[in-house]
């Protein structure tokens, strides 16, 4: 089976002393940063991504991928604890998880959250294995044409299914793309938008872009609520160990969010957030008895959790069959990938097994030390959550200015964070998602170069996108995406989805 | 009849459009088009450009007949100090070296806060040096200057 020779490829690289280390660094550095309140994945990932630097690149992808459902799962452990959603992923969870920990029932909340993280970590690590080969195959057999249709098509996706107006998504969507053409052009060797700067010849660094927004805009936010709220950390636990009965009442909640979730994280703009608040809003429909949701029936934490675990799992997919990032986080594995000289794409999995399969197995590891790090840790979570924002955002801003400067040791990069600081705050003020920008700015020079091609194989007819039926199928499938969100009443129950609680 | 904004949001996310459409056509428009068959540096550019400005004029447009939201109120102050912190290290992080720039950034952030606390900002300013030079400088090896650079 090829599963199984792939598989032990990859434990055999993810099983090394080094990258378990390095997994379990990852592992425990995002859950760390990820339990401080108000700060998410995104923001984790940003801030955590120099450390990477200095790894190969197979132990640097382990990591971060550590430090990513490390942070997913230090999020929910906040919601639970403190009902502030360190992300919007968790959310929904806080809704039932703090009703649960009200009642004294913290322990068993955190553990049926670990556990069907787990389980769904593992089912979805195994849909990589299933689902990534077939699809890397047929990725490698598309030309430019289709490559372009297909990320108009995942850019479209991501605006439909990202929360707010649409036309200012798709707004962000194009200026993310218009700034990651900035410096030197491949073909031509014209540095674009460089206005005349020496340090923006290699145009706009991506993690100085990410970073500010996600770090620095996020803390200027955060900083003008009111009162800093003295929020109530949950101190009395209790067991953590869920009793048989939560076992009876989870398991098919966990693998009911397991399955939704593996599917929705595929898609574009999808990822964890539309996982947890589908399977939540799917468990509403079916559990049985349908008793107590909203007053801490512990089905509304287990169906989102698993959910949003396997989302984030699995929106890996598409990062590295296509290439294409289905969300943010996934944008900045793409930044880290580039930065260690590695372009993503189907050629990855033939290229590059050790690091494709070495990623996969360390999920499976990762997700396991998730389980055994924060059943007995949970008494430290807690001291964490106490540590009050105005100590943390100066740190969150320090990190930020050493990230972004040792990327190339470019000064210049600061500036371009300082302002983009300032440009995300603004967008932040007038609805305008960060997220499109983010994946637009990844996929920006990859667009034009695959346009490049396809017209210069067609000599400059554009009609070529339409003629290949593979190409015209993804611009179809665009055109529908836009017109089904255009349609009044599917705007209504979109926006109703993305806004419960 | 003078027109109304009616959705303040819609209207200052499109200016914002506008502005950075116009800034890359005029930039772009030095860079050489080429044709369909042969872009050029300046063609893709160009389109979205063209693309921004279209999305730009349509929530402008929207804007004054559609009612929308009104942008919340601004608080510059905390944001524009903790930019110019980012600037400061930039301007002093090669000549004064990590130690000195990273203490001034988190003064300077902490000032943005709304507790200022003197000796708490003392603290946590020389434990995110001593921190940050243990894990970046000496654990990661990261080409960072701890020291001012005296002479050279």
């Amino acid at each position: 089976m090829d599963i199984i020779a792939n598989l032990s490829i990859g434990f055999g690289v993810a099983l090394t002393a080094q990258n378990v280390l390095y997994c379990f660094v990852g592992v425990l550095l995002g859950t760390v940063v990820g339990v401080l309140p108000g700060i998410g994945p995104v923001t984790t990932v940003a801030m955590l991504l120099p450390i990477s630097f200095t790894l190969n690149p197979v132990s640097a992808m382990i990591m971060l991928a550590g430090i990513y459902y490390g942070a997913q799962y230090g999020g929910s452990t906040t919601a639970i604890l403190v009902n502030i959603p360190g992300e919007a992923s968790s959310v929904v969870t806080t809704i039932d998880g703090h009703q649960m920990a009200r009642r004294g029932r913290a322990g068993p909340a955190l553990g049926i959250a670990a556990i069907g993280s787990f389980i769904a970590g593992s089912v979805a690590t195994l849909l990589i294995c299933f689902a990534a080969p077939p699809l890397a195959a047929i990725a490698l057999k598309f030309g430019p044409a289709e490559y372009f249709s297909l990320m108009v098509c995942g850019l479209i996706a991501a605006v439909v299914l990202a929360r707010g107006s649409v036309i200012k998504a798709v707004g962000m969507v194009v200026l993310g793309l218009l700034l990651g053409l900035a410096g030197t052009d491949v073909n031509s060797g014209i540095r674009r938008f460089d206005f005349g700067v020496q340090g923006l010849a290699d145009g706009i660094e991506f993690v100085a872009l990410s970073m500010a927004i996600y770090g620095i805009a996020e803390c200027a936010v955060n900083l003008e609520r009111k009162t800093e709220e003295e929020a109530a950390v949950t101190s009395n636990i209790g067991r953590i160990w869920p009793s048989r009965e939560d076992f009876r009442l989870s398991m098919p909640a966990i693998l009911r969010g397991t399955v939704l979730g593996s599917l929705l994280g595929v898609l574009p703009g999808g990822g964890a957030l539309l996982a947890a608040f589908g399977a939540y809003t799917l468990e509403k429909k079916v559990a049985k008895p349908p008793r107590s949701f909203g007053d801490g029936d512990i089905r509304g934490v287990a169906a989102p959790e698993s959910a949003n675990n396997a989302g984030a799992q699995t929106s890996f997919i598409p990062m590295l069959t296509l290439g294409i990032p289905a969300n943010p986080t996934m944008a900045m594995m793409i930044g880290a990938l580039m930065i260690h000289g590695i372009s993503p794409g189907p050629r990855v999995m033939s290229e590059r097994p050790e690091l494709f399969w070495g990623l996969i197995a360390s999920m499976w590891i990762g997700n396991l030390m998730l389980v055994v790090l924060n059943m007995p840790l949970v008494g430290v979570w807690v001291k964490l959550l106490r540590v009050p924002y105005r100590l943390l955002f100066p740190a969150i801003v320090g990190f930020c200015c050493i990230g972004a400067y040792t990327v190339n040791s470019n000064v210049t990069d600061l500036y371009v964070m300082a302002f983009f600081a300032v440009f995300g705050y603004v967008c932040l003020k007038l609805d305008c998602e960060p997220a499109p920008l983010i994946l637009g700015f990844v996929l920006g020079p990859l667009m034009e170069e695959n346009l490049r091609r396809a017209l210069l194989i067609s000599r400059g007819d554009l009609l070529v996108l339409v003629q290949e039926p593979i190409s015209l199928a993804f611009l179809i499938g665009a055109a529908l995406l836009l017109l089904v969100v255009a349609a009044p009443a599917v705007r209504k129950t979109r926006e109703e989805a993305l806004q419960e609680s | 009849m003078r027109m109304q904004i009616r959705a303040p949001k819609d209207f200052w996310s499109g200016i914002m459009f506008l502005a950075f459409a116009a800034t890359a056509i005029v930039t772009a428009r030095g860079y050489s088009l080429g044709s369909a068959g042969k872009m050029g540096p300046g063609y893709f550019p160009i389109m979205l450009g063209c693309a921004l400005a279209l999305i730009g004029v349509i929530l402008v447009a929207r804007s004054v007949v559609a009612p929308g939201e009104p942008v919340g109120r601004l608080h510059p102050g905390p944001l524009l100090i903790i930019a110019a912190a980012v600037v400061v290290f930039g301007l002093t992080i090669q000549p004064l070296g990590l130690v000195i720039s990273l203490m001034i950034v988190t003064v300077m952030a902490c000032i943005a806060g709304r507790e200022r606390r003197p000796l708490e900002i003392a603290a946590l300013a020389v434990a995110m040096a001593a921190f940050s030079v243990g894990i970046f400088v000496f654990a990661l090896r990261l080409p960072l200057p701890i020291w001012p650079s005296i002479g050279s």
